[in-house]
């Protein structure tokens, strides 16, 4: 699958996710998303770190919406009204809300995450129009010192460690920081320098991967614009009404067009299960 | 014409107060071109003309005459010299751009605005050529420090150099690395590629190489006939004292970094007075053992013990170390915090660092700058004193400090361990040598087996 096709795909999801507060059309497309990384994701790539960290921004958002927002029908409990801010009704609709707020952001996540758990950093450079290049290619340069920069941070606190130093306060911390800042500016200057020095920025640029576009890169270009193109279509003319659950809850409103323009997005998982 | 031909060369790096290159004159034609030197004599400052880093790069006040294949140093951009000077960086691990192999070989051709066929072509020839065709799908974060360095040579040699420089290009290696390098090299020369390579290694360049040049002062003359000299090994002791007593010891430990296994059920013990060297390719849990020793990494198995009393540690990278405004007050530091007795003074003697005792040690050459890092964990008496690869990058002079200081730790009751591909310190300092190899300390050679 060509990294272009992947990023349609990826920002097509995204605008639905965040074009809707209707939880049923961000469940889609969460799921849609779900389903490509599971078949699709790199070995490593880290799919279990990222899904934990969506789910901690879930429970967050979740529990702010139900604390602070008092309002709706449906008590669950009461707090106490002396304390601040989140002090009374916590309702039923508060909860929702704040679950399908959560339904928003990991549907959002979810939706362009694949451009780097299924992507190789270096294809999304290669992918960008030629204009971007070269700044694509510096990008990716950066992007691999980011490792380096991590051992040698806890390389430092070990070798400062040993002559004694010990993080007892503020102060304690410049013996590590400065160290780790230096080398990392000095690891930046050195691959500048290879870079000067391998003829960076003389000509156009040429590619050594080709990616190749398939007519079923087509496909879910295709699928997945349309899709976006007709939700859009509805919102703007009231075909896929939104949700709002205060002040008394209610089941969020069904559209079968918009569910399908959803559906288009699970296209580039079809062709991997089969 | 001469492929590098200097005049009457000078140059100042920018707020330095004197010349780091004071009237270089030198024409070279073919061959291999070896630039010996002490550190901080000039020659990575030498080499970095060579293709333009400096003064484009860097900045800094030159003057004089630089020509590389009839183009004027002084005035053509690097990225335009780039095209016929290819240039190979001391450390293995900031040259690459890209995270796989192939790719990365391929991004000066990718510059260049080579044709992808051509490019494909290419890429085989420079992997072949430099021996590592069979890691053309790997990951560069994969690499031995070797494999590495062969890497950032396919990078350079891809783009089919006239000139190709290398600055200080075995320091890191394990002799099959440096081997392999090497030969690499040679095939490059031999394929009509002029070389200039700088090392302090230089018996390993030496035998190959068509004239010999010194640097010092700035400036460059040629080696004695028979090359630079190699000093005899300061010291060369045979056996621990008798007497002496359990320094530190492992009692079949398994150790790794992340939960790994590197090295299993180990079983090595120092005593007090000795100077183990370990030694094994790069990957062989050199690091992993010194590390173990230190405490800071624990046995996935097994037991450490150690003698009560401060550990000194020196990690491969000595920038790990330096944070102060200048080398005196990196090794107060030091004294200071381990409540330590004495003075940086005798220290800075001692390391041969009196000169540059109030200058930024980041502003020093690497070689000085590991001479820094070493009188910083060395103040203070440790009684254990664990050094990763302590001459990378030295100069002969720095060798023969380093040895000196072993043997007053080794004199005054402490013990030391070292991990090092540095055959000379071996020979000068180490009581017994330890090979390590597929996690297994396999033998434990005495001393004059082992350099033989």
């Amino acid at each position: 699958m060509s990294t272009r096709s992947l990023a349609a795909w990826s920002a097509s999801g995204l605008v639905i996710a965040l074009s809707t507060n209707n939880p049923v059309y961000r469940v889609v497309v969460l799921l849609c998303a779900l389903n490509l990384l599971l078949a699709r994701g790199r070995r490593g790539s880290g799919t279990r770190i990222l899904l934990v960290g969506i789910g901690i921004a879930c429970l967050i958002a979740t529990l702010l919406t139900l604390l602070l927002s008092h309002t709706g029908q449906h008590v669950l409990v009461r707090l106490p009204a002396g304390i601040p801010a989140i002090g009374g009704p916590l309702t039923l609709e508060a909860l929702a809300f704040g679950l399908a707020t959560g339904l928003g952001i990991a549907a959002a996540l979810l939706a362009v995450a694949p451009l780097t758990l299924v992507s190789q950093p270096h294809e999304l450079v290669d992918a960008l129009p030629s204009p971007l290049a070269r700044t694509g290619a510096a990008l990716g340069a950066a992007l691999n010192l980011i490792p380096g920069t991590l051992r040698s941070a806890a390389e430092i606190r070990e070798a400062q460690r040993m002559r004694g130093w010990r993080a007892r306060r503020v102060a304690d911390w410049p013996a590590v920081a400065v160290p780790v800042v230096l080398t990392a500016i000095e690891g930046s200057m050195t691959l500048a320098e290879a870079m000067e020095s391998r003829a960076y920025g003389t000509s156009a640029r040429t590619h050594f991967s080709i990616q190749r576009w398939a007519p079923y890169d087509t496909l879910v270009s295709v699928t997945a614009l349309l899709g976006v193109a007709g939700f859009l279509a509805l919102v703007a003319t009231g075909g896929a009404p939104g949700w709002f659950p205060f002040p008394a809850l209610s089941a969020p409103a069904i559209s079968v067009p918009a569910l399908l323009c959803c559906a288009l997005l699970v296209v580039p998982s079809l062709r991997v299960w089969h | 014409m001469p492929t590098l031909s200097f005049a009457g060369l000078h140059y100042t790096y920018p707020e330095a107060a004197s010349r780091a290159l004071d009237g270089v004159d030198l024409e070279i034609d073919f061959g291999l071109t070896l630039l010996t030197g002490a550190s901080g004599s000039g020659k990575s400052t030498l080499l970095r003309v060579c293709n333009g880093l400096i003064p484009h790069f860097h900045g800094g006040v030159i003057g004089g005459s630089a020509r590389v294949l009839d183009r004027d140093v002084i005035r053509t951009p690097t990225r335009e010299l780039a095209r016929d000077v290819g240039f190979v960086f001391q450390d293995p691990e900031l040259q690459a751009v890209y995270p796989s192999v192939e790719r990365d070989v391929a991004f000066g051709l990718e510059n260049l605005g080579v044709a992808r066929g051509e490019m494909l072509r290419r890429v085989g020839d420079a992997l072949e050529m430099c021996g590592i065709v069979h890691l053309r799908s790997r990951a560069v974060g994969t690499l031995s420090g070797g494999e590495r360095q062969r890497l950032a040579l396919a990078g350079v040699l891809a783009m089919r150099p006239r000139l190709l420089v290398l600055d200080e290009p075995l320091s890191q290696l394990d002799p099959e690395g440096s081997a392999a390098l090497l030969g690499a090299l040679h095939a490059a020369v031999q394929g009509g590629t002029m070389a200039l390579v700088a090392e302090h290694r230089h018996h390993l360049v030496l035998e190959r190489a068509d004239r010999c040049l010194l640097m010092a002062g700035g400036r460059v003359t040629p080696c004695a006939p028979d090359g630079p000299v190699q000093p005899a090994p300061a010291r060369a002791r045979q056996d621990a004292p008798a007497s002496s007593e359990l320094s530190w010891r492992l009692h079949q430990v398994t150790a790794g970094p992340a939960g790994v296994a590197v090295l299993h059920d180990l079983d090595l013990a120092g005593g007090t007075g000795e100077v183990v060297a370990l030694t094994g390719a790069n990957g062989s849990g050199k690091t992993t053992l010194l590390r173990t020793i230190a405490g800071l990494l624990p046995p996935l198995a097994g037991s450490v013990e150690r003698r009560p009393g401060r550990i000194a540690y020196l990690p491969q990278n000595p920038s790990a170390l330096l944070h102060r405004a200048t080398v005196r007050t990196e090794i107060d530091w030091t004294l200071r915090r381990t409540h330590a007795a004495g003075r940086a003074d005798a220290m800075l003697e001692e390391m041969g660092l009196a000169a540059v005792a109030e200058r930024d040690p980041r502003d020093l050459s690497s070689g000085q700058r590991q001479r820094v890092a070493l009188a910083a964990v060395l103040a203070g008496d440790p009684s254990l004193v664990l050094l990763d690869e302590p001459t990378r990058g030295m100069d002969d002079a720095a060798r023969t400090a380093l040895t000196a200081a072993l043997a007053r730790v080794a004199e005054r009751g402490g013990s030391a361990v070292l991990a090092t591909h540095d055959p000379q310190l071996v020979a000068a300092a180490a009581t017994r040598v330890v090979d390590l190899g597929d996690g297994v300390a396999r033998v434990r050679r005495p001393l004059v087996e082992a350099v033989r």
